[in-house]
């Protein structure tokens, strides 16, 4: 399956322990994670746009993503201009929160190996 | 900690009253419960509470304006030919000077500007965030908008964070959203347990419940729906029962046209605090209960109502003629 990256939009700056946000665009950060055959390569994380955007936060929060690669975007909730970017882009949701990066991972790796 | 929503699409048709009914009904119980107004456009919880000082109070700055440097200007007027919000004017001293009121900081002006440093962007003040603990004993979190200021998602964002750091685990935030389906009210459901839908049976209360709606459906969250002033149009009450059984929102109650809400406000007191006999309170009261009981035993409601498919709420994308992607 090769090498996919997920971006996972958090609440804290902590790796792979940030908790995954309930929401999207208006998370403070985003969590950049590249799997490696399913295994976690590294992570990264960057400052979310749309945290401090006064309105497009969604937006600010894909256009991010897009310039990183990701292919898997997740957070307890996407907003509808989000939503249809993410589609449009081709970049699949999972809609998760309240755990860390690294149980969301796991959660989500059956869907991962599909990729 | 459960967070709930109060949304309506339409303005003025009893959003805070059964916002302020569900607080006070938790604060009376021992709940610890925080009300958030989100509506920093018409912010009202205050004046239903009966707020007349704030404990707390920052300057909320989020928006720039340009200030053009008199010593620095050579009254050449290119940034007023530019400025595509003809917010820039010439004074009676033939000062070039910008209406700060109608920049929208765009710094379009900056651009054309030939002389170094004469335009600078300044921040200016979008409004007020403030905070307070209620004579009923709970807090409240609230903010305005300056008029002019475009409303935001980002502010609203600001409210609940400051709520949930009030919060304790058990805790009950309520969020009283503004009206409209804009970036306001999508930043008061999204993070949001549940919304609890309040309507009047006119027809455009009615149409604007099922605009909400749908941003509640996108957001995968159970509702609650609650029919104000219910027998001053009774077929549209029946339709709009209808809708909701169909919709699968739960109906949480119908409050009667009752004269001591609007007298209640004008004393500055809940209804449910200023004339507890009155109609429109006991139902009220009722509404409130079933949230309580509602928030007690949340796994099963929120099992019960919460939607089965996700419907996401997709807007329309119109692309240039002759472009590829279709």
């Amino acid at each position: 399956m090769g090498t996919v990256k997920v971006g996972l939009a958090v609440e804290d700056d902590s790796g792979l322990d940030s908790r995954v946000s309930s929401r999207f665009g208006r998370a403070p950060f985003l969590a950049i994670v590249e799997l490696e055959d399913g295994e976690i390569g590294g992570v990264r994380v960057v400052e979310n746009p749309g945290a401090s955007a006064r309105s497009g936060a969604g937006i600010k929060a894909v256009q991010r993503l897009l310039e990183e690669g990701v292919r898997v975007a997740v957070a307890g909730a996407f907003g509808p201009n989000a939503m249809t970017a993410l589609e449009e882009l081709g970049i699949e949701t999972v809609e998760l929160a309240g755990v860390s990066v690294e149980e969301a991972l796991q959660r989500i790796r059956t869907r991962l190996q599909g990729q | 900690m459960i967070e709930i929503a109060i949304a309506s699409g339409k303005g003025g048709v009893g959003k805070s009253t059964v916002s302020a009914t569900i607080v006070l009904a938790a604060a009376r119980s021992g709940k610890s419960v925080i009300a958030v107004d989100a509506d920093a456009d018409a912010p009202n919880l205050h004046l239903i509470f009966g707020v007349r000082e704030w404990e707390w109070e920052k300057s909320y700055v989020e928006s720039k304006v340009a200030e053009i440097v008199q010593s620095l200007c050579t009254r050449c007027g290119r940034c007023r030919e530019v400025c595509p919000y003809e917010a820039i004017h010439v004074d009676e001293g033939g000062r070039f000077a910008v209406n700060q009121v109608i920049c929208e900081g765009c710094l379009t002006c900056s651009l054309v500007c030939p002389e170094r440093g004469a335009i600078r962007l300044l921040s200016a003040e979008s409004g007020r965030l403030r905070r307070t603990t209620t004579s009923y004993g709970f807090p409240l979190v609230s903010a305005r908008l300056n008029p002019g200021r475009p409303n935001s998602g980002k502010l609203v964002t600001e409210e609940k964070s400051m709520a949930k750091e009030l919060a304790s685990q058990d805790s009950l935030v309520v969020v009283d959203s503004a009206a409209g389906i804009g970036c306001q009210v999508v930043s008061s459901l999204a993070g949001a347990n549940a919304a609890i839908l309040v309507a009047e049976p006119t027809p455009a209360s009615f149409a604007a419940l099922k605009r909400v709606f749908r941003l509640t459906r996108h957001f995968m969250q159970p509702a609650g729906l609650v029919i104000n002033k219910h027998d001053v149009n009774p077929g549209v009450t029946e339709e709009m029962e209808a809708f909701a059984r169909r919709k699968n929102i739960d109906l949480l109650g119908r409050i009667p046209y009752d004269d001591a809400i609007p007298k209640s406000m004008a004393v500055m007191k809940p209804v449910v605090e200023a004339f507890p006999d009155s109609p429109a309170s006991r139902a009220l009261m009722e509404v409130a209960e079933r949230v309580m009981a509602i928030v007690d035993d949340w796994q099963s409601w929120f099992t019960r109502f919460r939607p089965r498919e996700p419907e996401p709420y997709r807007p329309i994308i119109i692309r240039p003629e002759g472009l590829p992607g279709d």
